[in-house]
């Protein structure tokens, strides 16, 4: 009988002990999975890290576990897969699309959110912010801005004591100088059409952001036509007359090649190609120079754009968390370190990190007030130009024939 | 009889399936799209009949690649079909090493065009020229292969065939060997030459062959694609745009009209289903049995 209960009286202390040695439970982090759609493949290790931190910074201050599912497809299909993502009801929580080209037709179909009063927006640069505000809305958070002209060759520009040139006069007068030397002025690449399509996005935003500031509203509502800007063929007929031989058969790796081996002195190529050129010759020069259009130095301008920006769906059903994210992109401690990493222009305020010389010459234009904000074209309009430009050089079409059918192109897009 | 019927089903019905699936479902849906305006992104679109259409009648730019198309149809029949009947006569004349000549002229077939195109585009671009400054031949270096608008269509004409003329080869090389033996000796003995031979004893036995090599050499230079893609994009400007091609930059890179494309895509179906339809039946009447 004792024994028994003591034994029972063991027991339950035993039992009594151990529970009341468990501890005290810690209530489970909330789980939620975030869809992340990136068209930077070649950042993919870069983007990895920065959202492992992010996953730390989350669960510490707001105790969500958040599993982010990175897709990263190349550029020349994303826009496909995104698009077929979009249009099915399987929008990613975050993806990223070209701010310019983009943003008015997805912002139409209804795929965007507003960002206006997240915390990001105050820290955003002036120029940058206006170009990713649509309908008077903030609409994406802009990740690859872009300031750009044509890139020419430090090395023999110095070499012949030439300085980039501000009007037509003075481009002939360059052209001049080099041809006399054995050098080709331009280096022409046209197999990729996207790239002679550059000639006519600069000739026509310095034209017309100087002498016809309202061309593309007059063009939306029919009453303009290319003519009242065939000035910027001008520029695009130097260009074309002092190039290199056989265009078509250059692409834009071999173009990059070549102009890393000094075969031209000057290329119709935005910024973004300066750093694979270095990669082929680090020893050298690059500049970034304005595009002259006209007899006035202030139709020579850097075009400033946007390109890739991150979104947010309005069908996200974890909204608050993506919007965490979406602004831990541009976290005021974080953020440098990452756009430096990706060697990005600075898109906030508190951007303070050593830039390329290029972009340093760009802006340096720009402070000049020599900037245009990159124009708004009708796609279908950019990819027409594109073509036609091809034509041109090949003979196949005339200026006027050019005129005419860009203008019935950009007719027919506004019936979309 | 119906326990048969059944069991016959079951064994096709994994291929109908895939078939339904990959093949029939798109192509209703393409019809369906070719009568919206979708573009592709928005989750609405308008149905608007047969708006697509009358307006591929106003669009130039189609109507040129369609006439485009049709010259290099027509070259690609004649030349594709010439060629590959005479190598497979060739190759059946020899005694030994049959299969090597055989195998060789089938392999470009097993390339993928894409691949081929930028093999191609190597040759054009960087050995011909060599070739021809060694040569010292100015003629010949001056030639841009790929950006004058003629030489282009040549280069594309020269990539066809060299992918293409293995599989007819192949088709030829089987119909020549089935041709009666009997029949040419008999002829031969009556005092034709090898020409009328030819012509009149051969050429009829293998029209099945011939049939389906017509038949297969039009069905894939109208829809002609990668070859085009991988060399010239369609260029310069739009000088090499097959139809295909049109349509690929009409849907996904000029204008996301989704809806217009599928529409022209609904016109190349149409176009083909004639030609093939009347070509058939022209050439099953000079088929002979047995």
């Amino acid at each position: 009988m004792k024994k028994s209960i003591l034994l029972s009286a063991l027991v339950l202390f035993l039992v009594f002990g151990i529970v009341g040695c468990g501890k005290a439970p810690v209530s489970e982090p909330k789980k939620v999975t975030l869809k992340v759609f990136m068209t930077f493949p070649r950042f993919q290790e870069q983007f990895e890290a920065y959202f492992e931190d992010f996953k730390a910074k989350e669960l510490e201050e707001k105790n969500i576990d958040v599993t982010i599912e990175l897709e990263m497809p190349n550029s020349d299909q994303a826009a496909q897969i995104l698009k077929a993502r979009l249009s099915s009801n399987d929008a990613p929580d975050l993806f990223t699309l070209h701010a310019i080209a983009d943003i008015p037709s997805f912002y139409e179909a209804g795929y965007l959110s507003d960002l206006s009063s997240q915390p990001f927006v105050s820290d955003l640069l002036e120029n940058v912010k206006d170009i990713v505000t649509y309908d008077g809305k903030v609409v994406a958070l802009p990740m690859e801005s872009l300031a750009w002209g044509y890139l020419y060759n430090k090395d023999i520009f110095a070499k012949y004591n030439l300085t980039a040139p501000d009007t037509i006069a003075e481009m002939l007068n360059v052209v001049k100088v080099l041809k006399e030397n054995n050098e080709t002025p331009f280096l022409l690449a046209f197999q990729e059409s996207w790239i002679p399509q550059l000639m006519t996005a600069l000739a026509i935003g310095g034209v017309v952001t100087n002498e016809n500031p309202d061309f593309v509203e007059k063009m939306n509502s029919g009453t303009a036509s290319y003519n009242d800007i065939d000035q910027i063929f001008d520029i695009i007929d130097i260009i074309m007359e002092n190039g290199t031989e056989k265009p078509f058969e250059v692409g834009n790796a071999a173009a990059s090649a070549a102009f890393a081996e000094g075969k031209a002195a000057m290329w119709v190529q935005g910024t973004w190609q300066a750093q694979a050129i270095l990669d082929i010759n680090p020893s050298l020069n690059i500049g970034c120079a304005p595009l002259p259009t006209s007899d006035s130095e202030d139709g020579a301008l850097i075009n400033l754009s946007v390109s890739t920006s991150l979104a947010v769906s309005p069908t996200s059903k974890n909204k608050d968390v993506a919007m965490d994210l979406l602004n831990y992109i541009l976290d005021k401690e974080a953020s440098t370190a990452l756009f430096e990493e990706l060697k990005f222009n600075p898109v906030a305020k508190f951007h303070d990190y050593e830039v390329f010389p290029w972009t340093d010459e760009a802006m340096s234009y720009v402070a000049l007030n020599r900037g245009y904000r990159d124009l708004s074209l009708p796609q279908a309009v950019t990819a027409e130009q594109a073509a036609l430009l091809q034509s041109y050089y090949a003979k196949t079409i005339t200026k006027a024939q050019f005129i005419a059918k860009v203008d019935e192109v950009w007719k027919n897009s506004l019936g979309q | 009889m119906k326990k048969n019927n059944k069991k016959l089903t079951l064994f096709i019905l994994p291929a109908l399936l895939f078939y339904s699936v990959f093949t029939l479902a798109p192509a209703i849906g393409g019809f369906w799209y070719s009568l919206t305006n979708w573009n592709g992104l928005n989750k609405n679109y308008d149905f608007i009949g047969l708006k697509n259409y009358a307006a591929i009648l106003k669009d130039t730019d189609f109507i040129n690649s369609i006439t485009f198309t049709l010259k290099f149809v027509l070259i690609m029949v004649v030349l594709q079909n010439i060629i590959s009947l005479a190598l497979a006569i060739a190759i059946e004349s020899r005694n030994r090493s049959k299969t090597l000549f055989r195998t060789l002229v089938f392999m470009p077939n097993m390339i993928s065009m894409i691949i081929g195109g930028f093999m191609w585009m190597f040759i054009f671009t960087k050995a011909l020229p060599y070739i021809a400054q060694q040569l010292n031949n100015a003629a010949l270096m001056d030639i841009s292969w790929i950006g004058d608008p003629f030489f282009s269509f040549i280069a594309i004409i020269i990539v066809s065939l060299w992918g293409g003329i293995g599989y007819l080869t192949i088709i030829y090389l089987a119909a020549l060997q089935g041709v009666d033996r009997t029949l040419k000796e008999a002829a031969s003995i009556d005092g034709a030459n090898a020409w009328q031979v030819f012509r009149n004893v051969v050429i009829p036995s293998i029209m099945p062959a011939i049939t389906i090599g017509v038949f297969v050499t039009l069905n894939n230079s109208f829809k002609v694609f990668d070859v085009v893609y991988s060399l010239t994009g369609g260029g310069p400007g739009r000088s090499t745009q097959v139809i295909a091609m049109n349509i690929f930059a009409e849907a996904y890179s000029l204008n996301n009209r989704y809806g217009y494309a599928s529409a022209k895509s609904m016109v190349l179906f149409a176009i083909i289903f004639v030609i093939t339809i009347v070509q058939l039946k022209l050439m099953r009447k000079k088929e002979i049995d047995g």
